[in-house]
C-alpha cells in the first residue's frame, strides 16, 4: 500500500461515563472528525486491562487510544487513579519492548468535552498515520494466518 | 549449618512447625529444595552458597498444614517474596516461621563451585544479606568480592536502542520460548488459581508457541509482575531457553522506584504499588 | 556399510554445498540452547565433548507449534485450506547419539494407529548425521537404557572425531549412503580399523540402573509409598517434557480464530501441567504433582515399553539438568533399582 493512501485502524478503549459520552456529544454537536477509530466502551478505565491493548494490536490495530474521566471525576471514585499507574507502567514496558509510544495514546476526556475528543482523536489518527502501518506486529501474526498462495 | 539443624530439630520436636521447607544436598555441591517433616529429615537440611532456589514459591504450592506453622528457610532476597505475599493477603505472617540466614551470596550455576565468577546476578546489587524480618536467624556475614553487574549494563544498552532494534532484540529472545511456563511456576508471585494464559473462553493469549503467542505471553507475564517482582530471578534461572526474563522485570522494578519510590517486598504494612495511588502521580503522558 | 574419512575443512565445504542445493542444515547452536538451521558453514558447532543443548532437536520433526489446516467461511459452506506442504530436505549434523536415538522411538507412536503425515514427511526428508559423544556428567545415563555414546539408532551416518582432528564417517543406512554418494568428492575411502577416535575426557555415565529391574518394580508398585513425596517439590512446569527428545504429547487448539476464519494448531503439551488431564466437569484424575510425576516415570519406563517394546527415554539427562528444583530422573531410577 502506498504511503499516502494508508489509513490507520485505531482502537479506542473509552469509559462509559466520560469519554464515550464526550464522543457522543461530539457527534450530536455535529463536530467533524476523522473516522478511523473504532470505539470500545467499558465501564471504567480501571476495567481496561492492558491485555485488551495487546489484543487490539494482535487483531490489526495500528494504534490504540485509551481514554476516561479526568482525575477526581471517576464514577467509581478511584478507577482512573488506579488506571493511571497501570498505564504509566504499561507504556514504559511497551517502550522497552520496542513498541513505539506514538502508537499508544492516553487521554482524559469528560462528558462535556466534545471538542477535546475531536482534537484528541484527530491527533492520534494523524500521529499513527505518520507512523504507517504497524507491520512489525502484523508480521508476527502471520504464522497463524491462512497462507497466501 | 549446625545451627540450622538445631533450630529445625527444635521446631519439629516442639511441634511449632508442621514441616520445614529448606535445602538438602544433592550430587556434588548442588542443593535442591527439600521438605523436612521429621527430626531425621532435619539432619539433612543445609544452607550453602548453592542454596539458590527461592523457597517461598512453595507457600502457595503446598497445602497448608492442619496444625502448626510452615517453617521456611529463606534468604533475605527471597524474603521479599514472603513480604509481598503477606502484603497481597496470600499468606499470614503468623502462619510462617521464618528462618532467615545471613547470606554470603549464592551461585549462578548450581553445578559449579562458588567463586567470584560464579555468583548469581541478583546478589550483585543485594542490600539484604542480613535479613530484617525473621523468627530465627543464623550464620555470619563475610566480605565477598563481587564482579561487575552486567545485567544493569544490558538494560542500559537495550534502553539506548532504537524502537525497531528493541523490537528485534525481544523478538529474537521470545522466538525461542516453548511455552513450558517454568517462569510462571517458579515465580513466588505467580499464584493465580487460573493463569490468564490458561483461560480458553475468551482466549486472551494464544497457547501456541508462535512468535505472536510468545510475545503476548511474555509481555503479559512481565506486566502482571510490574511493581510486584521482588527480583529473585527464578524465572531467569529456570527458563530452558535462556530468555533474559529478569531484564524486563528489573527494568520495571527500576521504573517503580524512580516513578513511585516503591520497592516491592520491603514492608508488610505498606500497600502494594498497584493496590494504591497518589493524587500527585505523574500524568505527563496523558493528553 | 561403508566408512570414510572427512576432514574438518571438508565438512565446511560439504555443508556449504548442501546449503547451495537448497537443503536446510541443522546443527546445535553456538549458544548451546537449541538446534538451529544455519545459513553458512561458519555457524556450525560440531563439538563431541559439549554438554547436550538445552532443547533437543525434536522441534524439527515435531515442532513446538504447527498448523494442521486453516478454515474460512465461503459462499457455499466452509473451505479448508491445507497448511503449507513440507518440502524442505534437511541435513542434521552433529547430533548427539541420544538425540538421534529419539527418532525411531518417536516414529513408533506417530505411526501407531493414525500415521502422522507431518512427522513422517519430516523424517523422510531428513538425513541425520550424528557425532560420537565424548561427554558425560552426573545426569547422563544413556548406558543404562541400552544406548551408548556411540549408539547408532536413528542415525543415517555417524561421525567420530579422530586424534588428528579429522572425522571418521561410518554410514549406517541406505539413506545415508545415497546422501554421501552425492558428496563423495569431500570423502576419502577407508576401513573400520583406521578409526582412531580421540579419547574422551569424561568417564562413562556414572548413573547406573537396570532398566529390566526398574520395569518390574514399576509393574507392581503403582501405589507404593515411594511416590508420595516424590512430587513434593515439583513446581509443575513443563520444562522436563519440553526439553525431552522423546516426550510427544500435544494439544490441538484453534488459533487466531473468529466466526469467519481460523487455523487449527498442534502444540506441545505436558503431562506435568495442571490442565493436562482436567475434565470439562472440573474433575482432575491426576490432581496433584505427585500423581503427575508418577505418570511421567510410568509412561517413560513402563507404559511405552508395554506398548512399543521401547523405553521412552534416551538417557540424555536434559530434564534433570534443566529442572529448577533439581528433580533427578536418573537418581530416581537408581533408587527404584535398589528396592
Amino acid at each position: 500500500m502506498a504511503e499516502n493512501s494508508f489509513e490507520p485502524k485505531i482502537t479506542a478503549f473509552v469509559c462509559n461515563w466520560c469519554t464515550y459520552t464526550g464522543a457522543d456529544l461530539a457527534g450530536t454537536s455535529r463536530l467533524k472528525q476523522q473516522t478511523n477509530a473504532r470505539l470500545i466502551r467499558l465501564p471504567c478505565t480501571g476495567r481496561i486491562d492492558p491485555v485488551f491493548i495487546m489484543k487490539a494490536f494482535q487483531n490489526g490495530a495500528d494504534g490504540v487510544l485509551v481514554s476516561g474521566c479526568h482525575p477526581g471525576d471517576c464514577h467509581y471514585n478511584a478507577g482512573n487513579f488506579h488506571a493511571r499507574r497501570r498505564w504509566a507502567m504499561f507504556k514504559e514496558m511497551m517502550d522497552f519492548l520496542g513498541i513505539d509510544n506514538k502508537r499508544l495514546h492516553f487521554s482524559w476526556v469528560s462528558a462535556s468535552e466534545g471538542k477535546k475528543w475531536v482534537d484528541v482523536i484527530d491527533g492520534v489518527i494523524n500521529t499513527v498515520r505518520e507512523q504507517g502501518p504497524f507491520t512489525q506486529y502484523k508480521d508476527i501474526n502471520k504464522e497463524t494466518e491462512i497462507p497466501v498462495k | 549449618m549446625a545451627e540450622l539443624k538445631e533450630i529445625a530439630k527444635e521446631l519439629l520436636t516442639s511441634g511449632t512447625v508442621a514441616y520445614i521447607i529448606g535445602y538438602a544436598s544433592e550430587k556434588n555441591d548442588k542443593t535442591v529444595p527439600f521438605i523436612a517433616r521429621t527430626v531425621e529429615d532435619a539432619e539433612k537440611l543445609v544452607f550453602t552458597h548453592h542454596s539458590v532456589n527461592n523457597l517461598s514459591v512453595y507457600l502457595k504450592r503446598i497445602k497448608k498444614p492442619e496444625s502448626g506453622k510452615v517453617g521456611l528457610v529463606v534468604k533475605g532476597c527471597d524474603l521479599k517474596a514472603v513480604v509481598a505475599l503477606i502484603q497481597e493477603s496470600q499468606s499470614k505472617r503468623e502462619d510462617i516461621y521464618i528462618i532467615s540466614p545471613k547470606c554470603n551470596t549464592v551461585v549462578s550455576d548450581n553445578t559449579k563451585p562458588w567463586n567470584k565468577d560464579n555468583i548469581a546476578s541478583k546478589c550483585l546489587s543485594c542490600e539484604v544479606r542480613t535479613p530484617s524480618l525473621f523468627d530465627a536467624t543464623f550464620g555470619e556475614i563475610e566480605t565477598v568480592e563481587l564482579p561487575s553487574d552486567e545485567q544493569i549494563e544490558l538494560i542500559k544498552k537495550v534502553e539506548a536502542m532504537s524502537t525497531s532494534e528493541k523490537w528485534e532484540f525481544w523478538k529474537n529472545e521470545f522466538e525461542k520460548c516453548v511455552k513450558c511456563y517454568a517462569c510462571r511456576q517458579a515465580c513466588p508471585l505467580c499464584y493465580c488459581d487460573q493463569c490468564i494464559v490458561d483461560k480458553a473462553s475468551p482466549r486472551w493469549i494464544d497457547s501456541s508457541a508462535t512468535v505472536q503467542g510468545n510475545f503476548a505471553w511474555n509481555m503479559i507475564r512481565a506486566f502482571h509482575l510490574s511493581g510486584r517482582c521482588i527480583g529473585c530471578e527464578e524465572c531467569n534461572r529456570v527458563c530452558p531457553v535462556d530468555i533474559p526474563l529478569s531484564l524486563l522485570n528489573r527494568k520495571m522494578s527500576m521504573f517503580a522506584v524512580s516513578e513511585y519510590d516503591y520497592k516491592a517486598g520491603t514492608s508488610i504494612e505498606e500497600p502494594t504499588l498497584v493496590g494504591t495511588y497518589k493524587l500527585t502521580d505523574n500524568e505527563d503522558f496523558i493528553k | 556399510m561403508k566408512d570414510y574419512i572427512i576432514t574438518a575443512e571438508n565438512i565446511q565445504l560439504l555443508v556449504n554445498d548442501v546449503l547451495k542445493q537448497g537443503w536446510d542444515v541443522v546443527s546445535e547452536s553456538k549458544t548451546g540452547v537449541n538446534f538451529n538451521a544455519i545459513k553458512d558453514a561458519s555457524e556450525l558447532a560440531i563439538k563431541s565433548d559439549s554438554k547436550p543443548s538445552k532443547l533437543s532437536m525434536k522441534d524439527f520433526f515435531f515442532p513446538k507449534t504447527e498448523p494442521l489446516f486453516f478454515y474460512r467461511q465461503s459462499h457455499d459452506g466452509v473451505e479448508l485450506v491445507d497448511a503449507s506442504p513440507i518440502e524442505k530436505k534437511t541435513l542434521f549434523l552433529g547430533a548427539k547419539p541420544c538425540d538421534a536415538a529419539a527418532i525411531p522411538v518417536l516414529s513408533k507412536v506417530f505411526n501407531w494407529d493414525y500415521k502422522d503425515e507431518f512427522y513422517n514427511k519430516r523424517v523422510e526428508n531428513s538425513v541425520v548425521v550424528s557425532l560420537k559423544c565424548n561427554y558425560s556428567d552426573d545426569y547422563c545415563f544413556c548406558t543404562s537404557i541400552g544406548l551408548s555414546q556411540k549408539a547408532e539408532q536413528g542415525s543415517d551416518a555417524m561421525l567420530t572425531e579422530q586424534q588428528d582432528g579429522s572425522y571418521f564417517l561410518h554410514i549406517v543406512t541406505e539413506k545415508g549412503d545415497e546422501f554421501f554418494k552425492m558428496y563423495s568428492q569431500y570423502l576419502k575411502d577407508t576401513q573400520a580399523e583406521n578409526n582412531k577416535p580421540v579419547e574422551s575426557k569424561y568417564p562413562e555415565p556414572a548413573v547406573k540402573f537396570d532398566q529390566g529391574k526398574v520395569k518390574g518394580w514399576l509393574d507392581a508398585n503403582f501405589e507404593h509409598d515411594f511416590w508420595n513425596n516424590l512430587g513434593d517439590v515439583c513446581l509443575g512446569c513443563g520444562q522436563c517434557t519440553f526439553v525431552c527428545p522423546t516426550c510427544h504429547c500435544f494439544d490441538i487448539v484453534d488459533e487466531n480464530c473468529n466466526y469467519h476464519e481460523g487455523g487449527r494448531m498442534k502444540n506441545w503439551d505436558s503431562c506435568q501441567l495442571c490442565l493436562f488431564t482436567k475434565h470439562a466437569s472440573g474433575h482432575n484424575p491426576r490432581d496433584g504433582q505427585t500423581k503427575r510425576y508418577r505418570q511421567r516415570i510410568q509412561h517413560k519406563f513402563k507404559y511405552y515399553e508395554d506398548k512399543f517394546n521401547e523405553v521412552l527415554c534416551t538417557g540424555c539427562g536434559r530434564c534433570t539438568r534443566g529442572c529448577g528444583v533439581g528433580i533427578d530422573i536418573g537418581g530416581i531410577m537408581e533408587r527404584i533399582d535398589k528396592f
